[in-house]
Formats: C-alpha cells, structure tokens, sequence
C-alpha cells in the first residue's frame, strides 16, 4: 500500500477526496439536479410530465412571494435578536468568567442536547394563555386583559432567536476568545476609554466571529417552519412551512421544488450581498 | 514605611455615587450573564421537572404529582423504544462513516495541492449553507423516483444523515490539520517508517481527538434531525420524528423522560471532559 | 337545499356519487403488489394503524383488542399514528408505489378525504377475504357501496363520526352556529377549525345554505372567502389536526371545530368540554379499514370478522363515543351502557341523521380547491 501511494503521489489527493465527494455526489448534487427536473414538471398526483413548465417558478413567487418575504424578515429579526443577546453574553464569558468559563460554554450549548422539538414544546407549556408567564405580563399590564404570548410573530420569532442562539454565541466566542488581552490594554496605555477599547478593538477583531454566528443563523433560520407551524398562526407561515405542504399535504411536487429552488437562490443572493459587504474569504475558510 | 503612607495619602476616595455606578457597571454585565443563561435553561427544566409528573388524563401541561413511574416505565409508550433504539443506530452507523469520509476529505483537501479544490471546498460547504428543508425535499425527490432502488426507510435516513454531517465533519477536522505539527510525521518518515505507516502510527492518533470531537458533533447533529429525517423516512420513526406524531395528540411525560436522559447523559460527558482537560492542565503544570 | 337524511337517502346518494368515481375504482383491479395476499396463513401478529381516540380504553388498555386476543391468540401492535390523511398518505405512498408494505396489516382512512380512493385506485390496497368475514352481512345497507369501493371489495367501515363545534365551558358559552364561531368577538384568536377542508369548508358551506354534497364554483367561493375573513382578522388561531384538544383543554382556545367521539375522550382531563351539531348542520364521514400491499390479508380479515360482531361493534361505539356501521348495535349497546346507548350521537336516530351531510366527492378531489385551501392556511 505504502508504495503504491509513493509511486501514484498525484493519485492521493484524488483518492482521498472521491468517496466523500462520490457521496456528496450522488446524495446531494444529483437530488438537487432531480428537484430541478420536478420543478419543471406539471400535472397532478401521481401523474407529472416534463414539459418546461419554467411557469412554475413566476406563479410560486407570485403565489407565496408573502412567505418569503417574512422567512427573511423573521430571519433576519431573529438573526440580530441573537447577536444582541449573545454577544454581552460572550464578551463576559471570553475576558470575565476566569475558571467558570467551560462551565458557561456548556449552558450555551446545553439547550442543544434536548430535541428540537421538545424544546419548542416545552414553550408551549411556558407561553401558555393560561400559565404564569402570560399571567405575570397581564397582572402588570403588558399584555391586555385578552392578550397572549402564543399564535403570535413574537412567539415565532423568538422561537426562532432561542433555538439558533448557539449557532451565535459559539462563532462569536471563539473569536473573542482569540483576541490578545494585551492589545486592550495597549489602547486603556493609549488613553482610551472602556467604551473606546470597545469599540476600536474589540469590535472590530470580533467581527470574523459577527459574521461567521450571522451566517450560521440566518440561513437555517430562513428555512425553518418548525417554530411557525407550532407557535404561529396562518399569518405566521413561512416558505418553509408552504414547501412543506406541498410536498407532504397537497401532493403538489412541482411547485414544491420550484420554491425550494427560489429559497435556495434567496440565499445564496443573499450570501453574496454579505459577502460582497464582508470580504469573501471568511466565508469558506 | 509612614514617609511612602504619607505620601500615598492625598488621593481622595471617590464620591459614593461613582463608587456605585462603577460596581453597577461592573457587576451588571454578570448578573445580564447569568440572566441569559437562565433564560436558555427555562425550557430545559421545565422539560425535566414535567418529565417527573404524574398526569391524570394524557395531558401534560398541568403539575399534578411527583412520581418516578415515567422514568422506570419509560418504554411503556408504543413506539418509543423503538424510535429510540434507531436514533442511536442511526445516529452512530451514520456518524462512523461520515467521519471516516470527512476525514479523508480534509486530508485530501489540506495536505496536497491539486485542481478542483476550490471547488471542493466550495461542494463541502454547500450543504451546510442550505436549508434543511431543501436537503430533506431534494433527497425524497431521488429516492421516489428511484423507488426501484431505495426503499424510504433506515438505509435511506443513514444516506441523509451521512450526507448533511459529512461537511461539518470535514470544516473541523481541516481546523485542526491545519495546526497539525508536521515535524512528527517528517520525524516518522526520516526513521524509515513509508507513509501508510506514517500516517497509521503518527498522524492517525495525533488526529484521533479532532476526529473524536468531530464524531461527537456528527453525532449530535444525527440525534436531534428532525426536517431531513422526517421527509425521507417513510414510515420509520427516529425519536425526533416519534416527538413531532405523538404531538399532535397529546406529548406523555416518557418523551420527556427520554429527552432529559439525553440532555443528562450529553451533559455528564461534557463535563467529564472539562474535567479531564483541567486535571491534565494540572498535572503539566505540576510536572514542571 | 338540504333534503331529510334517511339511512335510504344515504344509500341513493352513495350510488349517484358512485357513478362519479365508479369509473377509476374500476381501474383497481389491478391491485396486486407482493407477498402477504389473499390467500394466506393468519398470522400470530397483526399490525394496525388508526387514529388517535378511536379504540375502546380502560386505563391504558383496549378492551376489545385483549379480547381479540384471547379469542384468537393473535397479537395486535396497535399503532395510534395516522394524524391526518394526508401526512399519513405523504408517509406511505412512497413504499406502496413501489409495491411494498408498510409494516401494517390495516390502516384507517376517511372517506371525506381524497385518499380511499386514491389507494384503490392506485392498486395500493388488498381485496378483503370475505369468506373469512361471514359478520359482512351485518354492514348497515346505507354503507354497503361508497363512492370509492361500489362493491366493498377492499373496505370496511370502522367508524362514523360527525363534525360540529366543540366549546370550553370555563372559557366561554355556547357556541352553536358556524357563524358564531368565525364572527363572534369575543372569541377572536381563540378559535380553531380543521386543515382538512372537506370537515371545516362542509360545515361553512352549510351554514351559507348551500349544499356540502353537490358543490359549485359560487358556493367553494363564498365558503373560502369566509374562511380567509376569519384568518385575516384574527379569528381563527390555527388549522389543526388532532391537535386542538389539548389547547382547547387547557383554555387556550375557546371553541373548535372538532370530532363527535373527540371530546367525550377527552372527558377524563377536562369535564367542562361540551360539544354539539352547529345550527345550520353537521357533516357526518366514515373511516374505513383498508388492507395495505404487504399487510397479511388473512389476518386482517380476522379481525374485521371480530370487530363486526354487534357485541364487539358496541363495545368500541360506546368506548370511543363514535358511530358505528354495524346492525344491531344499538340493542348490544343498552346492555353495556344505557345512557351511551341513548345518545343520538353515537346511536343517531333518523332525526340526527337529517342533521348531517355528506361531502361531496368532486370537491374533494378538486386540484384547484384543494390549493387555494392550502393558501388560505398560509401555505
């Protein structure tokens, strides 16, 4: 074996690579390809042809061009919601914790080890019209007499912002725990003020961590229809929830593909304004 | 001693007020800390503390009484020991070839210049960048119309689940090769070692905890798919999926119990890893 | 106009509304698919997939099931996991086109969906072994020939049940019209109604006066546009499956549509749940047992056969609160239950019968229809 690798040395690269990338082939890009196909196909279940029907693509837009505006902004919402919440969060944990730093690392990435699900369910119980969290915000006046917390775009949205936190706080962490305490204290030598250090420094060298945590949201935040379907009304649904249907519901596979397509390319667009704005390096890294 | 006292003396304290706000400020960012932490830790205990309920009827939203029962029975449900019992299979076939192909992958893509490699990177990094509905719809659209081929069933959810964890496998452990100290190998190879066995005997267990930490992602990511899984398992039912059909009725206080089992046992060996880690950084320190 | 529902009536629409989809059940002949057929051994296990709340219960177990047992030494993996008949189809049909099984030997599916005779079209279920099924005979006549499966070839009836308006009596009083439901204020955000649009727009389509059986243009029109009134202002909360017990339990919700047999189930959890056939009328539908490919049709055969015992049908009606399809049940049911056995819910009388209406097979299968529903829900 040993020899053989030494005699064929342009051949390693190659071997190493195609059994994943035969995988990554066969299960990711052909699929994709297939969904291409449907998307192109008309007629109803169980019988579709293909027949270009490039229709499809104009009349799901117009169709549900709704849901995916509000994927997007609820993404988004969710998006920055995290990036508020987590980065007090983190910035404590890199340059304040000292040895109870591991510890807080775990607690963010604890909610993780429950399923998905259980966790959205488990706000199901806590947001409930009749449970003690409603019941707080009506006694002092927050919530009216008839208000709820659930069947809203608040409980989606944050649904959202609580179940993606990690993908947040981790990026985030990892680049401010890489930033050299001493460069801070350089700028407090230079007479700059906390807020100054802040801003300068810190910020600035966090931000292959801001963007990296953003990434990692905002996408599978933008396709997600769990926390809508379970935490939201009609007015709620979002793209993910209308593939859904119509893969599983109406039977209805072209449309369905060609909105997976569209959700695709609404990212991808997305990513390269992004990265267009970023730098494109930090991306694929 | 007293001349240095004296002179230290004239430095006035300052004013309650800012002695006030500078401990606010130094404390708030704490206690915003541990707000946030409990904030993500409501549901987990809420979770836990139901799965120790005792409900009258099927629903399990209101705290009736304190009973171990769920815990000892916790496969009394149908179908949950079952779902179970392939999460894990899954979940563990699954993330040993992913790793195996990942690694390969980050070896290849790290350690040698070739054409296509940017492009291979750019092919890792798209399932990771799209969305999981996507993925799980794609890859039922192969397999019902190959319905010659594949069955929807285990071996279709092992080819999903192998699919999505593979780039997260292969994004960590090009992390770690790229800090990978060559020397060791460069060493191996000086001392008449051919490089099969280099890398069987050196890189290998060099690369074994990157590896490791890669497994336990995969693993994680394997346990707690739902959207994949849920397109392309037929009838079959992982635990995820299991949670999602009996929600529609009513969730039995043993699904919390398996969910904080899981919780609990991911937690035990977080910790025992951090543990582990301190204990080594202390016996370096002491060493020297 | 909504004529009187006699059990005759019944039996004269089924055959009119047979002439519509006759033609594709025909198609069925080819059925077929590998192993487990007709002519089989009965098995020891019999696998069987049927909603939730449908099966007589005694603390957490089925007292016919055990019964079933005993009497014939076959054991029954009872599986509570159709949810809705389209998640369950979406879940299946990719086996049965291939012409596998499904692990199961009977699923349920109901009528006012499209998905009876989606599966018989398809050849995706068995022909019965009547021969093993001599308590045939004791189908009510005004099920003997539904609109998918004219002969009975590949179905039974397990149980009937009507849709009407459940309400949380702590919440709120009464509701007892649809009209009520979508527009009355005080109930705004604490409603919900069915995704499955023959239940929620059958219903609407009554209270507008217009008949749920034989369904125009106009009258889908005037149905959906109340719908989407009720979305758009809030009313309605979510479109649910079985899934609106449990908040309507608990108070999150006010009223619901819902099943009959539904809330008497959930009766152990919560007393002050009370339900009722809406003023302008109800819509009664009928779930029915079918043989998948692979399932062991011996087997299931058996079972039908015990289920069709009045004795056994009694037990399961006044266990489930749901309507049964088999002849002298009623006369059973008084000596379990006199008071269930009373009630014109789950032993309807000709009067009830006049209340609740069938839905109307072209709707159902309406491509159109069925994505502008889907819209209307936000998907």
């Amino acid at each position: 074996m040993g020899s053989f690798l030494h005699r064929h040395k342009g051949l390693t690269p190659y071997l190493l690579l195609s059994p994943g990338i035969l995988w990554l082939g066969i299960f990711f890009v052909i699929p994709l390809g297939f969904l291409g196909y449907q998307s192109l196909q008309s007629g109803i279940f169980p019988t579709f042809e293909f027949t270009w029907e490039f229709a499809n693509f104009t009349n799901a837009i117009s169709d549900y061009h709704e849901q995916l505006l509000r994927s997007f902004v609820y993404a988004g919402i969710a998006t920055a919601a995290c990036l508020v919440l987590a980065y007090p969060l983190v910035y404590w944990i890199a340059f304040r914790a000292g040895p109870w730093r591991n510890l807080f690392l775990l607690a963010i990435v604890a909610p993780f080890f429950v399923t998905y699900l259980v966790r959205t369910l488990a706000w199901l119980n806590i947001l409930a019209d009749e449970g003690p969290a409603v019941g707080l915000l009506r006694n002092i006046h927050i919530l009216g007499e008839d208000g709820r917390l659930l069947a809203t775009t608040f409980a989606v949205v944050s649904g959202i912002t609580y179940n993606f936190f990690p993908f947040m706080a981790l990026p985030l962490y990892v680049s401010l725990e890489q930033i050299d305490p001493r460069l801070l204290e350089a700028a407090k030598d230079l007479y700059a003020s906390s807020t100054q250090a802040f801003l300068r420094v810190t910020l600035p060298l966090s931000a292959p961590g801001i963007v990296a945590g953003t990434l990692l949201t905002f996408i599978p935040a933008a396709g997600d229809f769990i926390n809508a379907q379970l935490l939201g009304t009609p007015k709620q649904q979002m793209i993910g929830n209308v593939i859904q249907a119509k893969f599983l519901t109406s039977l209805d596979y072209p449309t369905a593909a060609s909105l997976s397509f569209i959700l695709m390319a609404a990212i991808l667009g997305a990513l390269l304004v992004y990265a267009r704005a970023v730098g494109s390096e930090r991306l694929t890294g | 001693m007293t001349a240095v006292a004296q002179t230290m003396q004239p430095r006035s304290r300052p004013g309650v007020g800012v002695r006030v706000w500078s401990f606010a400020r130094r404390h708030a960012l704490t206690v915003y800390a541990l707000l946030v932490v409990g904030y993500l830790m409501l549901p987990i205990a809420v979770v836990i503390l139901f799965s120790f309920n005792d409900p009258k009827g099927r629903f399990n939203y209101i705290w009736e009484g304190f009973t171990f029962d769920n815990w000892i029975e916790w496969d009394s449900v149908l179908g949950l020991r079952d779902a179970v019992v392939l999460s894990l299979e899954i979940g563990l076939l699954a993330t040993l070839i992913a790793t195996a192909l990942g690694t390969l992958m980050a070896l290849g893509i790290v350690r040698h210049q070739f054409r296509g490699r940017g492009a291979t990177n750019i092919l890792v990094f798209l399932p990771m960048s799209t969305p999981e509905i996507v993925l799980g719809a794609s890859l039922l659209t192969l397999f019902l119309n190959m319905t010659s081929v594949f069955a929807l069933g285990f071996w279709t959810i092992f080819i999903a689940h192998v699919m999505f964890i593979v780039s997260f496998i292969v994004v960590t452990v090009k992390a770690r090769l790229i800090g990978f100290d060559r020397h060791l190998e460069e060493a191996a190879m000086d001392l008449g070692a051919n490089e099969w066995t280099t890398f069987r005997k050196v890189t290998l267990p060099l690369l074994a905890p990157g590896m490791v930490a890669a497994a336990l992602l995969g693993f994680a990511l394997s346990i707690d798919d739902f959207v994949i899984t849920y397109f392309n398992s037929g009838g079959d039912q992982t635990f995820p999926v299991f949670v999602w059909g009996i929600a529609r009725v009513a969730v039995p206080p043993q699904v919390n119990v398996v969910a904080s089992a899981i919780f609990l046992i991911a937690i035990a060996l977080a910790l025992a890893n951090v543990f582990s880690q301190y204990r080594s950084a202390k016996r370096t320190q002491g060493a020297t | 106009m909504n004529p009187r529902m006699t059990r005759d009536e019944l039996l004269r629409r089924g055959a009119a509304a047979g002439v519509l989809l006759g033609f594709p059940s025909l198609l069925a002949a080819c059925g077929g698919g590998n192993g487990g057929g007709g002519g089989g051994e009965v098995l020891d296990v019999l696998n069987f997939s049927n909603w939730p709340f449908y099966m007589d219960v005694q603390g957490k177990k089925h007292p016919t099931l055990d019964q079933f047992t005993a009497e014939t030494g076959i054991k029954v993996n009872y599986f509570e996991d159709v949810n809705s008949n389209d998640e369950y189809f979406a879940k299946v049909q990719g086996r049965l086109s291939q012409g596998d099984g499904i692990g199961r030997d009977i699923l349920v599916a109901t009528d006012n969906s499209r998905f009876p005779a989606l599966y018989v079209e398809q050849g995706w279920v068995q022909e019965l072994d009547k021969e093993r099924i001599p308590n045939f005979s004791n189908l009510i006549d005004a099920q003997a020939s539904p609109p998918f499966d004219p002969e009975r070839k590949y179905s039974l009836p397990w149980l009937s049940g009507m849709d009407g308006i459940a309400w949380n009596e702590d919440v709120t009083g009464p509701v007892t019209s649809v009209t009520q439901l979508l527009e009355d204020t005080e109930l705004k955000g604490k409603i919900t109604v069915f995704s499955e649009m023959s239940d929620t727009l059958g219903l609407v389509l009554l209270d507008n006066g217009d008949d749920p059986a034989a369904v125009t243009d106009e009258a889908f029109d005037r149905a959906l546009q109340r719908i989407q009134d009720a979305v758009d202002s809030g009313q309605i909360r979510r479109f649910t499956g079985n899934d609106y017990v449990q908040p309507l339990s608990n108070g999150d919700l006010a009223a619901s549509i819902a099943w009959s047999g539904d809330i008497a189930s959930a009766l152990a959890d919560s007393p002050k749940l009370k339900w009722a056939i809406p003023e302008k009328g109800g819509i009664i539908w009928t779930d029915n047992m079918l043989i998948p490919l692979g399932g062991s049709v011996p087997t299931a055969s058996e079972y039908m056969n015990f289920v069709y015992d009045p004795k056994i049908a009694a037990q399961i009606a006044v266990g489930t609160s749901y309507i049964s399809a088999v002849k002298g049940v009623k006369e059973e049911a008084v000596k379990i239950d006199p008071d269930s056995a009373s009630n014109p819910l789950i032993f309807p009388d000709d009067e009830t019968l006049s209340q609740v209406h069938f839905n109307d097979p072209a709707m159902i299968n309406n491509e159109d229809y069925i994505t502008r529903w889907q819209q209307v829900q936000g998907q």
